[in-house]
């Protein structure tokens, strides 16, 4: 039988859909009868819900003007190769 | 909040890249750069993180002319850097540790008793929703300290997983992880994430 602690190991991979059908099966039964690992299993949900809802990550200005530099000196170069060429 | 570039607008966003368009470069340089910064962050320390991004995006201006769309933009990136990085790890004979051993965080696993039934359950049902939550600007603030704690490759999983919406498959393939670790990876990072906000909602403290 499915304890609590075996369910929670297996958490994330019941709420993105990965467990095959026998376990899936016994995660169910054991949530009908277990508010505690339902709290658990909602919660961790929304623990995922929250990150994909935060920022997919934020980089600093400064390294983005960084790269825009580079980016913006790298296209000259090739401009001027392309301009050398025809 | 879902910004991403949608299909039709990355065709466009492609053909400018390929023409060399300064204004598209500056864009997609904000909209990818975050996203390429945590694959990197994977295998590297953050000032060669930092650098190998800026590599990449140099090689991108050549690189995009022969970029067939076979893959989104986005994936296509992520390898890039995912490549780089394995390269340089090979030249500098450095892999990266990782502990795939433990599926659930000590902090959780302390809460069950030796018949395996909860010692201390968890107490309140997270009941508002994420972007309610996420109104919450200690809880952002919370969330990202939090997040800058996670172990690199906790942390890349998840935000490649969870912030940039990459299939399983894509993030086994750009962080050289099989399916099994990357369900581990992601299992702890979540652990984590819920005992915060958990600790959170109980005390209100971070």
């Amino acid at each position: 039988m499915l304890m609590c602690r075996d369910l929670a190991e297996i958490a994330s991979d019941y709420i993105d859909g990965e467990l095959n059908g026998r376990q899936n099966l016994s995660v169910k039964m054991h949530l009908m009868m277990c508010k505690d690992c339902r709290t658990f299993i909602g919660n961790l949900r929304a623990s995922s819900n929250l990150l994909s809802a935060h920022s997919s990550g934020k980089a600093d200005e400064e390294f983005l003007r960084r790269i825009d530099e580079r980016v913006a000196e790298a296209l000259s170069v090739r401009k001027n190769k392309c301009s050398d060429s025809e | 909040m879902n910004t991403a570039v949608q299909p039709e607008s990355e065709a466009s966003l492609i053909e400018d890249l390929k023409r060399g368009d300064s204004t598209a470069y500056r864009r997609a340089v904000r909209e990818y750069s975050p996203g390429m910064l945590a694959v990197a962050r994977f295998y590297l320390d953050h000032s060669s993180a930092e650098e190998i991004v800026q590599d990449c995006w140099v090689t991108v201006i050549d690189a995009v002319q022969k970029f067939e769309g076979r893959s989104g933009l986005k994936t296509w990136l992520h390898r890039i850097v995912a490549n780089r990085c394995k390269n340089r790890l090979r030249t500098a004979k450095r892999e990266v540790a990782t502990d795939f051993s433990e599926t659930l965080e000590p902090e959780l696993a302390n809460r069950f008793n030796s018949t395996g039934r909860w010692d201390l359950p968890p107490k309140l049902q997270f009941h508002d929703s994420a972007d309610t939550l996420m109104e919450n600007g200690a809880l952002s603030d919370c969330l990202d300290k939090h997040l800058s704690t996670l172990p690199e490759t906790q942390r890349s999983a998840l935000m490649l997983y969870e912030a940039h919406q990459h299939k399983s498959d894509d993030v086994c393939n750009i962080l050289d992880v099989s399916a099994s670790n990357l369900r581990v990876l992601l299992h702890r990072a979540r652990q984590k994430i819920f005992l915060m906000v958990e600790t959170f909602q109980e005390t209100g403290e971070c």
